[in-house]
Formats: structure tokens, C-alpha cells, sequence
């Protein structure tokens, strides 16, 4: 919403800049997303009325005009234009030399085709008040050359863009924001502009509400003998600088009421409606070519102004080419009505038709401010096109009837944390409208929609108090700041995968194709939700090897979700590393996970298309291996693991046992076994087969050669013995030896190397 | 002799196909390429010497139809060849990764400057009783939206803004569905903050990225006031941003809170005085915030006024983005490692 402060000011008197103002609706109203300077920005001084003394063509350019201009000086200034809409006698609007153009052209004395310019006969598009510059602007003749151009135009302004939020409506008018200023500041709200002229005739006009759920009010208004033609310059510029383009002086009329009091208003050539007009639904397929040019079929939950005959417009958001106010128009019938918002959204939506008209009422515009535009339209039509004004009708299904809401004030003291006395917040709430009765607060009408509860009017007391809010902490009884477990494991994850070479990476949850499908995907790539984390860190270690990055090792902590048939997908937290680097880069670094969390894995061979056939493992949380090289050029390595599964089997308490007093035996054992034989197997039966005196027992060297013989390797072990009751003798660990010799021949077919 | 005669291009076309299935090393294939496409090939020699167009084209097709033949039974022979070398290299994947075969001595990696910004936000809030709460991400239109009170016309609810999965299921487009189960859960107090990724339907820009990560508060307790929540988030800012910051309230709208602010905290870049920081305004913006509505209350069976609470939001990347001087937010997912190298 644009809001030209030389407007706003004809409706509040206030002792406020500017800034003071876009400070105070910014935070006790809406967001100012900022106050421009338009129009003129230099000396206003060197804008004046001129005179034309004498113009004739320019002796050495037929397109140009020679003309002596009386600005007020001791003599007259002799300026060159290229416009023809003017002769001797007119009063023209000068710049005169060094004077700043609202587009930063500073003008100078200069020749043109060898005649002196100095200054220039402005058109209204170089004032930056209209977009005409088919001839230059011709002033009231009873004006005075040298006047002020200021005192005649609006030749400079300052404009607030204000972005309110979908709860107050009634700050999409000038009016509104005025009354917002008038009790935020303390200003004086003048009266709501507009005064109802002579009505000359008595004709019927013909309307009806065939829908008073759509519609719940309905203003006719019939003018005769209208002149369509331009509006004049101060409402142009208005609308301008509010963001509306001049089309008409008819059009412009209802577009500036509709700035200014916030209920948008349309008009139609009366002569070209057949009968009267009346708000209903739409036929199914019916058609009608809105003023954009663009037929639209209508679905029967629209909103139509219809004739007799057809639509003759989408209700609220765009009337109907048909019956367009035109040049030629002599009659109008003139639309002031209320419409519901919610049809008006769903409307807008389906038609992929936004305008002014339909982002007011879809937020909900007040339907008793129509009576008052249409008064103030009426007004301004009278005035701007000759009109005559010859019939009035208004048509009202049942208007919501104002809310009376009661107020505890300790209440509000309590919840803002600040004692406002309870004539303060009267005094408030009756700046803004509210109307203290004995039963409460009556809801002003423009505010009806938001305010319907005692914490609305609470909230209304507060943002005149934001700033006088103290500074406090809750006054706690129970505390309990403390990260859950798997919180902490996934810190205890991310800490241990960065001390191991990794670096943190977020990918996107979405991938390309997957279970659980979006029905409108953000794009082809972001189509579903990913249920693993690995394929999306392939990328970015493409990318990273590619932009010449050494040590290439990623990780990713994330959620993956997984459709089991209910009516929400399981989300399970990952984790999923991709490393360059062969088979024990991820063996590593899984080991250092599960060596943190204190789980004992069980690996076990596996296959994935995914990874290399002979170098991939899986445990019972996930999988890790090197990475199929058709997956990712070279060689990489990449795992998965399943956090929440990894929460599930982390030990909650540490088991702890005695360390021996005594000094333990130290052996170490070498077997030959069958290649396909796994280490982890070998080791999981010595120790089954060693018995209570084991404390300690690695795999610690792998040997493949001649002696060994083909398809056999040497495993070599190294294992500690020690007991509580004593120190240990070789004879003592004599016995455990020979079992585990036993039990791995028996077993593995396997020979321990002498 | 003439070459063009000599081919039969029919014959000639079924020979090579033949050749081409019977190779089965790539050794094999070249051979029989050499013969049927090599310069001195009657194919080639034939396609050198033929005058007239009819009988070039149909030489042509031959011509196309041999050479995809061979570059498939290649890439067919490359992949077999490359599955049998893979077969050979075995290792025992039970073996500690010291005994399965070479690894970096790599310099320690870093997190994400999110996660860094994450667990200093969830550190500030346990400090302060706080639980942190990680909600699940696809939620419910009950639980994303009528729970939190939004409006049946609520933009959000469109799936111009939304990112839907089902008729009824979403994306959450905010982290707090998690407050609403928390509240179901438990009576007060509660104490909270839930963190993590929530989605929007935004095309990527320097500003804007459909997927970002929200920390959201909610402190529900008996006597709970506006100016708890004035003092709980200027605490935090300063935590964040500097013991000098100044918190300030702007009134807003937001479904879920009555009344609603959007706190702004003083520039930390130029104290107040005005920077391309803070707009020039001396001021950032730093989220929603407000008093919770007793909607909520009302929606979990509570009283309307057994308890006041209040709740506030905030983005993790936008705190990253203003406490590291990132510019782009869209370097918080290129994972680019000379980027995010930098965070330690
Ligand atoms: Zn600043």
C-alpha cells in the first residue's frame, strides 16, 4: 500500500514528520518497507506558471515552437517546445534553467536548431504526474505567471510503502492509515471525505443480491450525462504515486475512492447493460471476457455481476469488457459493494486474476464504509465529468452487527507484564475507534474480522506499549535444560566423523525418485522424499574432487523417510559418509562410530549395486564400503548408518570389570586358514574356545604367500590372559592354547604357524 | 573390381551384427571392427566409391546400424570386464581397517556453519531450562496448520506456498507441530525449543531456498507475560550477537500468537547508527514472536486461561547468514569445501 503523505495529511491533522510517522506505524501498526521522494526533489522555486506571449514555428525545424513565455521576471523567457496543443494566451508550467526534473535532468540555457531554450514548457509525464506526453499541460488562464508551481500542482511528495498484514484491511486505504497516525500520534481524524451533491431525478436503478452470502451489500448509483474524458492532474498525480495507472476520468474516480476509503467501486456504461444488475453465482460454463481482454469460463462457485442477459463481471476482482466505461459513455451506473472475502480468494486463485479490487475484499473490507463511497464517488463524479446524478439504491442482506467485547484491564496488565491503568487503556481503545459501553468495547466496524475475543483488545492496548515493556525472565519453579540421548549421540556422531577427516555437508531432502512422491514436485530433480542419505553426498564429492579439493571426505546427519503404509512416512535419522579412498577409508571411520558409542558391530559380507562386489560389508545398523566405480568415477568409499538403530544398541551403561593387581600373559597366535574364511569368524572362536582368563584379543596381521600356499592366508592374532586371584604362568595359559588350536582346526580346518 | 557391387549391404550388415554378438573379449570386438568398419572394410570401401544416392543412403544405414551395434557390445564388454576385475579384488571386510588397505592421514574436517549455529542456539537455551525438541518433518494439515489456528484461507495452506505429500500431509512449513504434540503430551510447565529443517515452496535465490532450518520457543507456565518473552530474547540476542544489543518489539500478525511482535535487535555492525546491515534502519529483524493464542489452549482441552505462555521463531541460516557475514544463502547448501572449510 502506497501512501503519498500530502494525501494522508488531508485526512489527519498531526505535529509529525515524516519520519516520526513511518516510525510509529512500523512499530505499532504495519511494516513501512520505506518512505520515497517523488517528483520534483530540487529548488521548486525555478517551477513557475508562464504566460505564452507569442509562439510561432520555429524558423529552422518544422516539428518545433518559438515561443516568449512571461515567468514572472522582467522579461520574457524565450522557449523552444515541440508541442502544438497551445498557442499565444495559454498558461503553460515552466521549468525554468537549473531547475531538477523529477528524473534528474538538470536543464540548462541551450540552442536548439540555433534559437536560445531557456527553460522548457513541461507536459505532465516530465512533472512525473501522469504518463501523457502527447502535448504539454495548459493551466487555468485566470492564473498569474510566476506563481509558484507548487501552488498549483502537486509538484513533489513523499510516499510510504506500508505492507499491512492480512488482518487489517482497513489499512489499505488512506483513511485507514490516517486514523492509525491520528491514535498512534495523537493527531486530529478528520471527518471521512465525500458529501452526497444534489440528486437531480428520482429513476429506478435496478439491482439485487441473488447470493447474500457472496454479497452482502449492493449500492447502485445511476449518472447521466456524463463527459468521459481526462481526470485532472491532482488525482492523476494520486494515483501515480499510489500505483495506479490513469485510464479515465470515470475510471480513475472509482480507483481513487477506492484508495482513499478502501471499498474498491466499479462503473458501467449504463447504455450497453440489459437491465438491471444483480450478484449471483456463475452458470456452469458461463463465459465472460473481463477488461484485461481475456474470456474466462466461470465454475458456478464464482461470483458474477450480471444484466439481465450475462456476466457482466468477476464480482470484486474485474468487471466485464462488454460494458466498459469508453470514451463514448454517457450514462453510469456506479458500484459500491460488499463482498465476501473467502469467494473472492478462491475466485482470484482459479482465474490467476489478482488486482486491487480483490486484495481488499479478499482480507475483508468493512461493508459500512460502502455507503460512503459511493457517496464520495458520486461526489467527485458530479465535479470531474459534468455528470448528472439521477438514482441511488442500496441493497443490504444482513451486515454483521458490531461486537461488544468486555475488558478486564488487570487482565491486560497481567499479560503484557506492565501495569497500563485501566483510563489508559479506555483512552486507547477509544483512539482507535473502540466504543466503551457498560457492557465492554464496541468493535469498530473496519475492525470487526480481527477483533472478536478479549485478547484482541488486549493486543490492541499492547502495541501502543511495546516499547514500555520491561525486560524480564519467566519466574521458573521446575528446571530441565538437557539434551535427549540421541541428541547428544548425533553430537557425539557429527564430533567423532570431524575428528576422523570429515566434513559436515546439508544436502536437499528431496531426490529425483523414490517412494514417496511429491504430487507437485519442486522440479524434476526435487520430485520425492530421499530414503537414503548417501546417494545425495555423491555430488557434492563429485563436484569438490572436480574443483580440485584434496581429502575429499563428506558427511551428512539428516532424517530419510520411509513409507510403511500409514498415513504419515517413518522418518529415521542418518548418518552417511563418502570418502575418497578405497575400502578402509569407510571402515574407519565406521569403526570410530561405533568405538564412541560403545557397540560392539558384527560385520558380515554384503552386496549393493551400488558398491564394489568384493569390498562391501554390512552390520546390523547400516552398511559401508567402497563405492561401485560406475557409481562415481575413481575410487571412493561411502557408509550408512541408521541413528536411531545405532541409539537403540548403544549400551546405557557402561560395563565396567575389575583390572587385575597381577601382570598378564601376553601370546601371540598365527593361523592358516582358507581364504574365505573371516577374521571376524576366527576371532569370535578363540574366544569362545579361550574361555574366563581372556582379557584381550585383536587380529593384528593378515599374510598371504608361498609357504602359505594358494588360497589360504595367515591370520595372526594377539591375545592377553590374566586373572583376579593371581599372576598367570605360560603353563597356566598352556591349556587355553591348546583348546583354541583344537576348536580352530575342528572348526576352520585351521594350522597354527610355528 | 567394383567395390560398390561387391557389397551386398543386406549380408553385410547381418555378418557384422554376428561378429559383433560373438566377440566376448574387447580384444575380439576391435578385430572384428578392424574388418567390418576399418578403412580398408568393403563397407568403407563401397560407401568411398558409391555414385548414386539411393544405394549411399541404404550403405549409410548399414553403416549406422554396425557402428551402435559395436559401441554397445563395447560398453556391454567394458562393464563385464570391469565386474570380473572387481570380483578379483576381494578383501575381508571383517578385518580392522588398519589390515584392509591404505588410508589417509586426513587433517580434521569441520561442521556445517549451521550446525555451529544450531548447538551454540541449543546450548543458550538449555542454559535456560530449556528442552530441545526435534519434531518430526512431515506433519499433518491438522498439526502444520488448524492446530496452529491458520485460517482456512490462510496462503499457507495453498500449495503455491506449501509442499505437499498427501491430501493431508505436508512438509512442515514451520517447527511448530512439535509444540502443539509437546502440549498434548504434557501439561505445563513447558519449556522448549524445536529445531530443525522446514520447507517452503520458494524458488532458489541468493535470499530465499525452499528448505531452511527454524528454531522455534515456547515457554507455556503459570504468568507467563509479554515481558518474559521481551527478556528471554534479549538474553538471547546478546548471547548471540554481543552484550550491548537492544531488543525492540514491532506488532505483527501471526495465526498462533495474540498479541504478535516481531522482535528486532539493534545492529551489531553499526550499533544503531545505520549500515547496509540493518537497512539503514539501525535495526534487524530477527523473526515472529508474540504471546500464544488461547486457540491453542483450547485446541489441546486446556482452560482459556490456565496458563499464559509465549512462543517465538527464528531461522537458523538467517543467524548463520548475519553472525558469519554470509551473503548467499545459497552457499549453505552448495557444500562447497573451500566454503565451508572456513567454520571451525
Ligand atoms: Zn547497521
Amino acid at each position: 500500500m502506497k501512501v503519498p503523505l500530502s494525501w494522508l495529511r488531508e485526512y489527519v491533522r498531526v505535529d509529525a514528520t515524516t519520519a516520526e510517522i513511518a516510525e510509529a506505524l512500523s512499530v505499532g501498526s504495519a511494516e513501512v518497507e520505506g518512505v520515497a521522494r517523488v517528483g520534483v526533489q530540487g529548488e521548486p522555486g525555478l517551477f513557475r506558471v508562464g504566460h505564452v506571449v507569442e509562439a510561432a514555428k520555429h524558423p529552422d525545424a518544422d516539428r518545433l515552437q518559438l515561443t516568449s513565455v512571461d515567468v514572472g521576471e522582467d522579461r520574457p523567457y524565450s522557449i523552444v517546445c515541440g508541442a502544438w496543443n497551445f498557442g499565444a494566451g495559454a498558461k503553460v508550467a515552466v521549468a525554468l534553467p537549473g531547475a531538477t526534473l523529477p528524473d534528474g535532468l538538470v536543464l540548462e540555457r541551450r540552442k536548439l536548431r540555433g534559437k536560445v531554450s531557456e527553460g522548457m514548457i513541461l507536459a505532465e509525464d516530465e512533472l512525473d504526474l501522469g504518463g501523457d506526453h502527447s502535448g504539454i499541460i495548459v493551466l487555468d488562464d485566470a492564473l498569474e505567471p510566476g506563481t509558484p508551481l507548487a501552488d498549483v500542482l502537486p509538484l513533489a511528495d513523499e510516499v510510504l510503502d506500508l505492507e499491512p498484514t492480512g488482518n487489517r484491511p482497513d489499512l489499505f486505504s488512506v483513511y485507514g492509515v490516517a486514523r492509525e497516525v491520528a491514535a498512534l500520534l495523537g493527531g486530529e481524524l478528520l471527518p471521512m471525505p465525500g458529501s452526497d451533491p444534489q440528486q437531480d431525478g428520482d429513476e429506478a436503478v435496478g439491482i439485487g443480491i441473488d447470493d447474500p452470502e457472496g454479497c452482502l451489500r449492493f449500492i447502485g448509483r445511476l449518472l447521466r450525462d456524463v463527459t468521459v474524458g481526462e481526470a485532472p492532474l491532482w488525482l492523476k498525480g494520486r494515483l501515480r504515486r499510489s500505483g495506479v495507472r490513469a485510464i479515465s476520468n470515470v475510471v480513475d474516480v472509482t480507483n481513487y475512492v477506492m484508495l482513499a476509503l478502501g471499498s474498491p467501486l466499479h462503473a458501467y456504461d449504463l447504455d450497453l447493460l440489459h437491465g438491471g444488475l444483480v450478484a449471483r453465482r456463475a452458470r456452469k460454463g458461463e463465459k465472460v471476457r473481463t477488461l484485461d481482454g481475456v474470456e474466462r469460463t466461470l465454475s458456478a462457485e464464482d461470483l458474477v455481476i450480471a444484466d439481465g442477459e450475462r456476466a457482466v463481471g468477476l464480482a470484486g476482482i474485474m468487471g466485464g469488457e462488454e460494458t466498459e466505461v469508453s470514451s463514448g459513455t454517457q450514462s453510469v451506473l456506479l458500484e459500491a459493494a460488499n463482498f465476501e472475502p473467502v469467494g473472492i480468494l478462491r475466485s482470484s486463485e482459479r482465474h490467476s486474476l489478482r488486482t486491487e479490487g480483490s486484495n481488499r475484499w479478499e482480507k475483508g473490507v468493512d461493508p459500512y464504509v460502502a455507503g460512503q463511497a459511493a457517496t464520495y464517488a458520486t461526489q467527485l463524479l458530479v465535479e470531474l465529468s459534468g455528470a448528472r446524478w439521477t438514482g441511488a439504491e442500496d441493497v443490504q442482506a444482513e451486515l454483521p452487527k458490531p461486537a461488544v467485547i468486555r475488558l478486564r484491564p488487570e487482565r491486560a496488565s497481567e499479560l503484557i507484564g506492565l501495569e497500563v491503568a485501566a483510563e489508559e487503556q479506555s483512552e486507547i481503545l477509544g483512539r482507535l475507534g473502540f466504543k466503551e459501553l457498560k457492557s465492554g468495547f464496541r468493535v469498530p466496524t473496519w475492525r470487526a474480522r480481527d477483533v472478536t475475543r478479549e485478547v484482541d483488545l488486549i493486543e490492541e492496548v499492547a502495541r501502543f506499549k511495546l516499547a514500555d515493556i520491561p525486560f524480564t525472565l519467566p519466574r521458573r519453579e521446575a528446571m530441565f535444560g538437557r539434551l535427549s540421548r540421541d541428541q547428544r549421540l548425533r553430537r557425539q556422531v557429527e564430533d567423532v566423523l570431524v575428528g576422523a577427516g570429515y566434513g559436515e555437508v546439508y544436502t536437499p531432502t528431496f531426490v529425483a525418485d523414490g517412494d514417496l512422491r511429491l504430487p507437485e514436485p519442486l522440479s524434476a530433480e526435487a520430485a520425492a522424499l530421499r530414503a537414503v542419505l548417501y546417494a545425495s553426498l555423491l555430488d557434492p564429492a563429485r563436484r569438490n574432487a572436480d574443483a580440485g579439493a584434496g581429502d575429499v571426505a563428506l558427511f551428512e546427519i539428516a532424517r530419510t523417510y520411509h513409507d510403511v503404509g500409514g498415513e504419515l512416512p517413518e522418518e529415521h535419522w542418518h548418518v552417511a559418509g563418502v570418502a575418497d579412498g578405497g575400502f578402509a577409508e569407510a571402515k574407519w571411520a565406521v569403526e570410530q562410530v561405533y568405538a564412541a558409542l560403545g557397540i560392539e558391530p558384527g560385520y558380515e559380507r554384503t552386496s549393493e549395486p551400488f558398491l564394489h562386489p568384493g569390498k562391501a560389508a554390512r552390520t546390523a545398523e547400516g552398511w559401508l564400503g567402497e563405492l561401485h566405480p560406475a557409481v562415481l568415477d575413481g575410487t571412493w568409499s561411502a557408509f550408512e548408518l541408521d541413528l536411531d538403530a545405532l541409539a537403540e544398541a548403544a549400551p546405557q551403561v557402561v560395563a565396567f570389570a575389575e583390572v587385575s593387581p597381577y601382570p598378564e600373559v601376553r601370546q601371540d597366535l598365527a593361523f592358516v586358514v582358507d581364504e574365505d574364511v573371516p577374521a571376524a569368524e576366527v576371532l569370535a572362536a578363540i574366544r569362545e574356545a579361550a574361555g574366563g582368563l581372556l582379557r584381550e584379543l585383536e587380529v593384528f596381521d593378515e599374510y598371504r604367500g608361498e609357504q602359505i600356499g594358494e588360497g589360504k592366508r595367515s591370520l595372526a592374532f594377539r591375545a592377553a590372559f590374566g586373572s583376579l586371584e593371581g599372576t598367570l604362568t605360560d603353563e597356566d595359559v598352556a591349556p587355553v592354547r591348546a583348546s583354541i588350536v583344537d576348536a580352530l582346526a575342528t572348526r576352520f580346518d585351521a594350522v597354527l604357524r610355528a | 573390381m567394383d567395390t560398390v557391387a561387391a557389397v551386398d549391404p543386406e549380408r553385410l550388415q547381418q555378418e557384422a551384427l554376428a561378429a559383433v554378438a560373438a566377440a566376448s573379449t574387447l580384444a575380439e570386438l576391435d578385430e572384428a571392427r578392424v574388418q567390418y568398419l576399418g578403412r580398408r572394410s568393403a563397407l568403407k570401401l563401397a560407401l568411398r566409391d558409391v555414385r548414386d544416392r539411393e544405394t549411399g543412403m541404404t550403405l549409410n544405414a548399414v553403416r549406422e546400424a554396425v557402428e551402435a551395434a559395436f559401441a554397445a557390445r563395447e560398453e556391454d564388454l567394458r562393464r563385464a570386464e570391469l565386474e570380473e576385475r572387481l570380483a578379483t579384488e576381494r578383501v575381508d571386510v571383517t578385518l580392522p581397517a588398519g589390515l584392509v588397505g591404505q588410508r589417509k592421514l586426513r587433517p580434521r574436517g569441520t561442521l556445517h556453519p549451521s550446525t555451529l549455529v544450531r548447538r551454540e542456539v541449543e546450548d543458550i537455551f538449555l542454559g535456560l531450562g530449556y528442552e530441545i525438541v526435534d519434531g518430526r518433518e512431515v506433519e499433518t494439515t491438522r498439526y502444520n496448520f488448524d492446530a496452529l489456528g491458520f485460517p482456512e484461507w490462510h496462503p499457507a495452506r495453498s500449495p503455491r506456498d506449501t509442499l505437499y505429500l498427501g491430501d493431508e500431509t505436508v512438509l512442515r512449513t514451520e517447527t511448530s507441530p512439535a509444540q502443539i504434540h509437546k502440549m498434548e503430551s504434557q501439561r505445563p510447565p513447558i519449556y522448549m525449543v524445536s529445531i530443525g529443517r522446514v520447507y517452503r515452496r520458494d524458488d532458489i535465490t541468493a535470499t530465499r531456498y525452499p528448505i531452511f532450518h527454524q528454531f522455534e520457543g515456547l515457554a507455556i507456565d503459570d504468568g507467563i507475560t509479554m515481558a518474559d518473552l521481551k527478556g528471554t530474547l534479549l538474553y538471547v540476542m546478546r548471547e548471540l550477537y554481543g552484550p550491548e544489543r537492544e531488543v525492540r518489539f514491532r506488532t505483527h500478525y501471526f495465526p498462533f500468537t495474540e498479541p504478535s511482535m516481531e522482535p528486532d535487535v539493534s545492529c551489531f555492525n553499526c550499533g544503531g547508527a545505520g549500515c547496509a546491515i540493518c537497512k539503514h534502519s539501525g535495526w534487524i529483524e530477527m523473526g515472529g514472536s508474540g504471546i500464544v493464542d488461547p486457540y491453542l489452549y483450547e485446541f489441546v482441552g486446556w482452560g482459556l486461561e490456565e496458563y499464559s505462555g509465549f512462543a517465538f521463531g527464528m531461522g537458523v541460516e538467517r543467524t548463520a547468514q548475519l553472525r558469519y557475514g554470509i551473503g548467499d544463502i545459497r552457499a549453505f547448501w552448495e557444500n562447497d569445501l573451500r566454503f565451508l572449510r572456513q567454520f571451525r
